[in-house]
């Protein structure tokens, strides 16, 4: 048998304060082998990863053995560890924004790796930057693409840099941390593309970290769920995405669920069981559509001016949210879906066209527009900034009440903290945000919007943030909401499973206009326009089993 | 607000309060400055008790004019036969409160325009913008001149004076805080839930600016002694009260510093060194606790 690439033997990493971070970890990735680690944030995997080119910070301490081509990585001298960075093993790091240099050109930062490590075979800068043209031709961006700064690119683009940077000194193990995650789905998509033709046409050795297993399904043959710094579960990957035996996967899988499979509509999270759900969606549904319109959006236009070009954020577009109705709002970044939520919510002026509540168009005086903005609340895509750090959970979810003048605030905090499943309510009052979970955060931001007994929710991207079990509690406390206060709620997310899970109406945005709007069964089991259709052809859990 | 919560908000704010000192305690020439300063202020409160009026009044001294110092007089005589160490006890009094207040106006003014000129946007931002410009690019020792020419002589009137010419920097710092503030998303929040310039202003931009603004109060503080003394020394300053300047201008009008009277010119300047220098000790450490990304790592 030969010598696997890479092999943990039983692993443990635990950091200053005695936190374990990983625990007992035993794993082998075999030559040209693919294997995916999955988990939800702090289960260990990227402090693991890391590990193999000893880039964890001083604080942490390192049990057991870890070997890297047959080498111990604990053993290395300085100068051979250097040597082994990025020849032997590279890494494409998560967000890409942040770990290229904003104000250098990339290809010069992707030659700064060849400058390092292969003086040899490159041994002036024309040979370096001739050679980072063909690393960028392997991840297919054009030379011309080199010669870019950073904020020039898109994310997908920065994202396939990186790549052609951990490709440069030809490593035999890729550690790709999150490559995909802040990415929506189509660029995803792209970029997966990317890293599967190149495992297949080098053979390279991948280890790839995310919390979408069917992200992992779609590159890797071998998936790794972790929890709590163990492994819980391994096996091929469509075995641990279809059959999954443990309770932590089942979760995991289940937070992402297969758009036309009935038992994940209009039922989330763990309580997701065959049978009962579809009928019951159907039925609320149906009354939705009845209720009366709480919000209308006539011909609303939206234009940006930046260094003297005109941008149209949102091109004349309509629609209606009725008494009740849970609306999925979906497309792409950057596709003007969040300019849309904040002028319904008169936070942006528009260009042109309307926006009426209850029949009466939206008022510009201060006064007017403070009483609108109680019927009709916002939650915000990331809990962790959307609370101010120095408030308490009370402070946070009496804010709305102390500005509306209103009485009995204690107990409309009580009782909005209630309905949004924070109890006892008592025991969060003095919670700062950074004690809570994202999940516990994302539930403060809601009990304040509640605590205004409002009409009608606008949420941008409530779940983007948040570990996948999270997203399945937040995601059914929408649905209960609706379902005992019968608030209706316009969901912005370019997750088309999100609208699966929970929405009556999907609406498809595409550069600013409505390019499709219908029923949920409607619009994804049978899209009628182009966009759509290549929307649905890139959703993960398709990838996974295409 | 409930009891235990407001217990919990108590508790937390004294551990803050531990931990920034600790972090002080951390720099040592943050402690030597903080300790000076403390001696110092103890000393110019004690100051009647220490050297009583009465011996320096002029017509009551004993000693011969510029004798040099001894046993008797640490830091020897003044032209008129007065302590130099008398003189400059009673000196820090009129230096540290000039100091104090003048940066307490200071800083309220130079808060206020700052997290005005951050928040509102329009015409209000451009006039707000143009008035900290023009502090700024004023001369504030000409115009404290002006302004103490024209006001009536007075230990207030310096301290209008200093007050009033130097906020801008602390405007234009407490500005660029705003402007990243009011770019969080909790912000957007609060204007989602309905809240005013008020309500946003009070509870969010200024309980964030405010470490700012404690930090650079330590750093003014300094640079508004050195403006007193200057004015004392120009003759601007209130006659009837003992500085550091004005000890200065009387040694330059005798001719002390030429005839030899060391001790009479040293005697004040590094008087004022010392406290300044205490001020931007304690001042810099605190930037650096506050504010982590100055931080040493």
């Amino acid at each position: 048998m030969t010598e696997p690439t890479l092999l943990w033997d039983d692993v443990r990493i635990t950091y200053a304060g005695g936190n374990v971070a990983v625990d007992g970890v035993s794993l082998e990735v075999e030559r040209g082998g693919t294997v995916g680690l999955a988990g939800e944030s702090g289960c260990g995997k990227s402090t693991l990863a890391m590990s193999v080119l000893r880039l964890l910070p001083r604080s942490a301490r390192i049990e057991g053995r870890i070997v890297l081509q047959g080498e111990d990585v604990a053993g290395m001298t300085w100068g051979r560890l250097r040597a082994v960075r990025w020849t032997e093993a590279a890494i494409v790091f998560q967000g890409a924004m942040h770990s290229l240099n904003p104000v250098r050109q990339v290809r010069h930062q992707v030659a700064e790796a060849l400058a390092l490590h292969s003086t040899k075979e490159f041994p002036d800068s024309a040979a370096r930057l001739r050679r980072v043209d063909e690393l960028l031709a392997l991840v297919d961006l054009s030379p011309a693409k080199g010669r870019a700064y950073p904020h020039e690119l898109s994310g997908g683009q920065r994202q396939r840099v990186m790549i052609a940077m951990a490709l440069a000194c030809d490593p035999e193990l890729i550690i790709a941390d999150e490559p995909t995650t802040a990415l929506d789905v189509v660029v995803q998509a792209q970029v997966l593309d990317v890293l599967n033709g190149l495992v297949r046409d080098r053979e390279l050795t991948l280890v790839m970290i995310s919390h979408d297993l069917a992200v992992l399904a779609a590159v890797c043959d071998r998936i790794v769920v972790m929890q709590h710094g163990r492994i819980v579960e391994q096996g091929k990957a469509q075995q641990i995405l279809t059959a999954p035996t443990h309770e932590h996967t089942q979760e995991l899988a289940a937070a992402f669920p297969i758009i036309g499979d009935p038992s994940s509509r209009l039922v989330v999270g763990r309580n997701a069981s065959p049978g009962s759900p579809g009928e019951a969606g159907v039925s609320t549904g149906s009354t939705a559509e009845a209720g009366r319109a709480v919000l209308e959006v006539r011909d609303l236009t939206v234009d940006f001016r930046s260094r003297g070009q005109h941008v149209r954020a949102v091109d004349h577009v309509d629609l209606t949210c009725g008494a009740g109705e849970i609306v999925a709002l979906v497309g792409q970044s950057g596709s003007g879906k969040t300019t849309l939520a904040r002028t319904i919510l008169g936070l942006q002026k528009p260009t042109s066209g309307q926006v009426l509540h209850e029949g009466k168009p939206l008022p510009h005086r201060r006064g007017a527009l403070k009483a609108y903005r109680r019927q009709v609340q916002y939650v915000l895509q990331d809990p962790a900034a959307s609370l101010n750090p120095k408030h308490t959970v009370y402070e946070a979810v009496a804010e709305g009440i102390r500005i509306h003048g209103l009485d009995d605030e204690r107990e409309r905090v009580i009782r909005a903290l209630t309905r949004a499943e924070l109890t006892p309510p008592e025991k969060f009052f003095a919670a700062i945000p950074q004690e809570l979970s994202g999940g516990q955060r994302q539930r403060v931001v809601i009990a304040g919007a509640l605590a205004l007994d409002p009409t009608y929710l606008v949420a941008d991207e409530p779940v983007a943030s948040l570990d996948a079990s999270v997203r399945g509690e937040i995601l059914a406390l929408l649905l209960q909401l609706r379902r005992d206060l019968g608030l209706g709620a316009l969901v912005i997310t370019h997750d088309l499973g999100l609208a699966w899970n929970i929405a009556d109406r999907v609406v498809v945005m595409h550069r600013g206009r409505i390019v499709e709007n219908g029923a949920v069964e409607q619009v994804l089991l049978d899209p009628q326009h182009d966009y759509t259709k290549s929307l649905l052809a890139v959703v993960p859990s398709k990838l996974g089993l295409r | 607000m409930t009891t235990s919560g407001q217990a919990a908000i108590r508790a937390r704010r004294r551990a803050r309060f531990a931990e920034v000192v600790r972090e002080i305690a951390s720099h040592p020439s943050a402690v030597i400055g903080a300790a000076l300063l403390l001696v110092i202020i103890v000393l110019a409160l004690l100051a009647p008790v220490l050297m009583p009026m009465d011996r320096l009044d002029v017509t009551q001294v004993t000693a011969r004019g510029n004798e040099s110092p001894s046993g008797g007089h640490w830091l020897g005589t003044d032209p008129s036969g007065r302590d130099v160490l008398g003189l400059l006890l009673w000196g820090s009094r009129a230096s540290l409160l000039v100091g104090f207040s003048a940066t307490a106006i200071a800083m309220v003014i130079g808060t206020t325009f700052g997290m005005a000129a951050g928040h509102f946007t329009g015409l209000t931002r451009a006039v707000v913008l143009r008035i900290i410009d023009f502090f700024l690019v004023v001369p504030s020792l000409v115009l404290a001149i002006v302004l103490s020419t024209v006001l009536s002589r007075g230990l207030s009137t310096i301290v209008i004076a200093i007050g009033v010419t130097s906020w801008a920097q602390t405007a234009r710092v407490v500005r660029a805080q705003t402007l990243t503030i009011e770019t969080r998303p909790y912000i957007e929040r609060s204007r989602a839930l309905g809240a005013g310039d008020r309500h946003i202003i009070g509870k969010h931009v200024l309980p964030a600016v405010m470490p700012l603004v404690m930090a650079n109060t330590t750093l003014t503080v300094g640079s508004a002694i050195i403006l007193e003394s200057t004015l004392a020394f120009l003759g601007l300053g209130d006659p009837t009260t003992f500085s550091w300047g004005s000890m200065l201008k009387t040694a330059l009008d005798t001719g002390a510093a030429t005839a030899g009277y060391w001790w009479f010119v040293l005697a004040p300047g590094v008087a004022i060194v010392i406290v300044v220098l205490c001020f931007t000790l304690v001042g810099r450490a605190l930037e650096a606790v506050l504010n982590p990304t100055l931080r040493a790592r």
